[in-house]
């Protein structure tokens, strides 16, 4: 056994020396500037520990609105911009709230196609009061958080014409005097108004297309451990008035998938759980992978203000069940599969261009990221590398069955990191489909895929055993045989017993 | 060296592993064992242990092969055997145990060989278990140190001439005392750094001093 492992550890090291050529090889070609990038890209094992990757997405620059001209006029920087998201054009919607108006940006981000900052509304003037939001429905109205004027207002996209409006929630389940100040909205096919609204701790709030609320959605439950029982129990009535509430955190960002599953985030304390996504009836259906973690950064041990858990700021759904959330403590991009499966992760805070001081939205156009800073009042703009855009793919033909052509892909990603244990299970799961079970076991123990490596060696076990039936056979009828012949003689020459028995009375 | 290798002590190891009340009898009365046997199974086991973490399948072990490293590992079990024995010897001293220091290192040392019999075998078979077969590994593993638990319960008993009851008290006060001697060990060592330190301060000052 420990030639094998020694065995496995020469072709192991091997394989590191072949992939590392190769990669080198292949520099010429591609675009490269992994080295250059300010921040880390890694990604968590098997065991949780940190395993640095190539880069997945690289800065390409960034808008800040200065230079920018519509209609002949510059549109000036953007101040404390909170929101962004695109329509299904690919035109992208920054909420650019200190200046109080939405700009509409074309998808290559150069050009200013319209901005929104007054309407007519019942024959008045009327406008916005920090404008926190911004979502496009699928019909092109334009849904506008406008937070201090405590409503939503939904726009035409195309005219920034006024249509209507959803403001003063009336229900039984509010409190009386409740003051609704929408934060970040979003829009499902059926027209419903998905509202994370400020000091709302009940959930998101759900308005019917005619502007009607109708109830919280996806409410976080509160877990009380024994041990805050038991404080509370003992402490005194002042302590108890002093102590922190327990009430559940607030939802940070909202998108909703084609489907009309939501996807919100949250900031949880433990950083187990930091994006949720709820079916239609509220529920969260999210899967956690195999970490059972989708929080973001799995190793916060430490006391500085760098450590702690991942604070996820906004979430944004990619299609084919990819999802990217935004963590503003570190300013690290975490992108997830429809598994739960970490991919990737990059981004970082700091002063350089491509990292981040207050990241507070994120959006993608075609395959690229774009965040959006609000204190450095910019929106941050990533390309996918060649090693990002293959796991896109391979994960997109995974999601559509596809497993066979996504193996090709997995295999280039592995050309470029060797290290990436979800490259492995997809060839294994592959070899294991095609019947190489040998081959499916090797890629699936490096996979550390538990479930069907096992698969693939009880099927390469039974697979021995058939092909070795005859000669596993014939020697179990020889022991016997032999054993019963040696038990035989034994028995007529009962040689030396006596003086074993007498040593152990010895004793 | 021959006195405590010679054919007897080995071949009484394993009388005592199948005959552990009598064979710890006669480690206390008439000298069967040998402490330097009991300190080569407490090196085998170690070396089984890292074995163990290092070579088990990854079906059933969790442990990254690459943070194993033996050597820590050794460190670990003989510290923590000598803890023991100590810990045991410096309780049973006061309370009537019948048993050297002596026959103590042996009676825990040989208690570790059914845990050597059953890490390899366990070791090897993980190489051929699925998902759902775990069980036969953990069983294997379960045995021996279960075997092992027993061993050493009787040999403790048995060296000190004790009650099962009284056993089981000597055995939670020696980790009581094992607790003790680490707490007075770090304390020691604090200690010694502080008077180090101040030596440490007085020379430093003398050498800036001009």
């Amino acid at each position: 056994m420990k030639k094998r492992s020694f065995l496995n550890k020469c072709t192991r090291v091997l394989a590191a020396v072949m992939a590392a050529g190769t990669v080198f090889v292949s520099v010429p070609q591609m675009v490269n500037a992994e080295d250059e990038e300010p921040f880390d890209t890694y990604n968590y094992d098997y065991w949780e520990d940190v395993v640095y990757t190539p880069t997945p997405y690289q800065t390409d620059g960034l808008v800040n609105g200065i230079g920018l001209t519509f209609q002949g006029e510059e549109i000036g920087a953007f101040n404390n911009p909170q929101d962004l998201c695109k329509d299904e054009l690919g035109n992208v919607y920054v909420a650019d709230t200190g200046r109080q108006r939405v700009v509409k940006l074309d998808p290559t981000l150069t050009k200013v196609l319209m901005i929104y900052e007054t309407f007519t509304r019942d024959g008045e003037e009327d406008g916005f009061n920090n404008p926190t939001g911004v979502c496009v429905s699928q019909e092109n109205k334009l849904y506008i958080a406008d937070s201090m004027n405590r409503r939503v207002v939904i726009l035409d996209v195309e005219t920034g014409e006024y249509l209507g409006m959803v403001d003063n929630p009336q229900s039984d389940i509010l409190e009386a005097g409740y003051v609704f100040t929408p934060l970040k909205v979003t829009v499902d096919y059926a027209n419903r108004v998905y509202c994370v609204a400020q000091n709302m701790f009940q959930g998101i709030m759900v308005f019917e297309a005619d502007g009607q609320f109708t109830g919280f959605f996806g409410t976080i439950d509160v877990t009380i451990t024994l041990w805050e029982k038991f404080w509370k129990k003992i402490a005194s009535k002042e302590e108890r008035n002093k102590s922190q509430l327990f009430i559940p955190t607030e939802f940070t960002g909202i998108d909703v998938d084609e489907d009309g599953f939501v996807y919100a985030t949250n900031i949880d304390e433990n950083g187990e759980q930091g994006v949720r996504r709820l079916n239609p009836k509220g529920e969260d259906v999210i899967k956690k992978g195999e970490n059972s973690n989708v929080g973001g950064d799995l190793w916060i041990n430490g006391s500085s203000d760098y450590s702690g858990p991942s604070q996820i700021a906004d979430v944004v759904y990619r299609g084919k069940g990819i999802y990217s959330v935004l963590d503003r403590k570190r300013g690290r991009i975490f992108t997830y599969d429809h598994e739960g499966n970490l991919l990737y992760i990059f981004g970082g805070r700091g002063t350089q261009e491509g990292t981040f001081a207050s990241p507070v939205a994120i959006e993608t156009i075609g395959e690229d990221i774009v965040v959006l800073d609000a204190l450095r009042n910019s929106i941050i703009l990533f390309r996918a590398t060649e090693y990002g855009s293959l796991i896109n793919e391979a994960v997109a033909l995974r999601y559509d069955g596809d497993e066979t052509l996504a193996v090709e892909k997995w295999r280039q990603v592995l050309k470029l990191n060797e290290n990436f244990e979800l490259a492995n299970v997809g060839i294994g799961k592959a070899y294991l489909t095609a019947k190489d079970n040998e081959s499916a076991m090797h890629y699936l123990k490096l996979g550390m895929d538990k479930e069907y490596y096992s698969i693939a060696f009880k099927r390469y076990r039974n697979e021995i055993l058939k092909s070795n039936l005859s000669g596993i056979m014939t020697g179990v009828i020889i022991i016997i045989v032999g054993f019963v012949v040696y038990s035989k003689w034994r028995a007529k020459h009962p040689k030396g017993d006596k003086k074993v028995k007498e040593k152990q009375s010895d004793f | 060296m021959k006195k405590y290798f010679s054919k007897e002590k080995w071949k009484y190891l394993w009388y005592t592993l199948s005959h552990p009340m009598d064979g710890y009898y006669w480690i206390r009365r008439k000298d069967k064992g040998s402490v330097p046997i009991a300190l080569l199974l407490v090196l085998g086991f170690s070396l089984c242990f890292s074995l163990n973490r290092y070579g088990a399948s990854f079906v059933v072990n969790d442990v990254n092969p690459r943070n194993v490293n033996s050597l820590t590992e050794l460190l670990g079990v003989a510290l923590l055997y000598f803890l023991f024995c100590v810990g045991n010897w410096s309780v049973t001293c006061l309370m009537n145990g019948e048993g050297r220091l002596k026959d103590i290192c042996t009676a825990v040392g040989y208690a570790l060989l059914p845990l050597i019999l059953c890490y390899i075998p366990a070791t090897i078979l993980s190489q051929g278990v699925a998902a759902d077969e775990e069980a036969f590994y953990f069983i294997v593993m379960g045995v021996g140190i279960a075997w092992g638990a027993l061993m050493l319960l009787m040999g403790i008993m048995q060296v000190h001439n004790y009650s099962l009851g009284k056993t089981i008290i000597t055995l939670f006060l020696t980790l009581l005392a094992v607790f003790i001697i680490i707490f007075l060990m770090l304390l020691l060592l604090n200690l010694i750094t502080q008077v180090y330190n101040f030596f440490y301060s007085i020379y430093t000052e003398l050498v800036f001093r001009n």
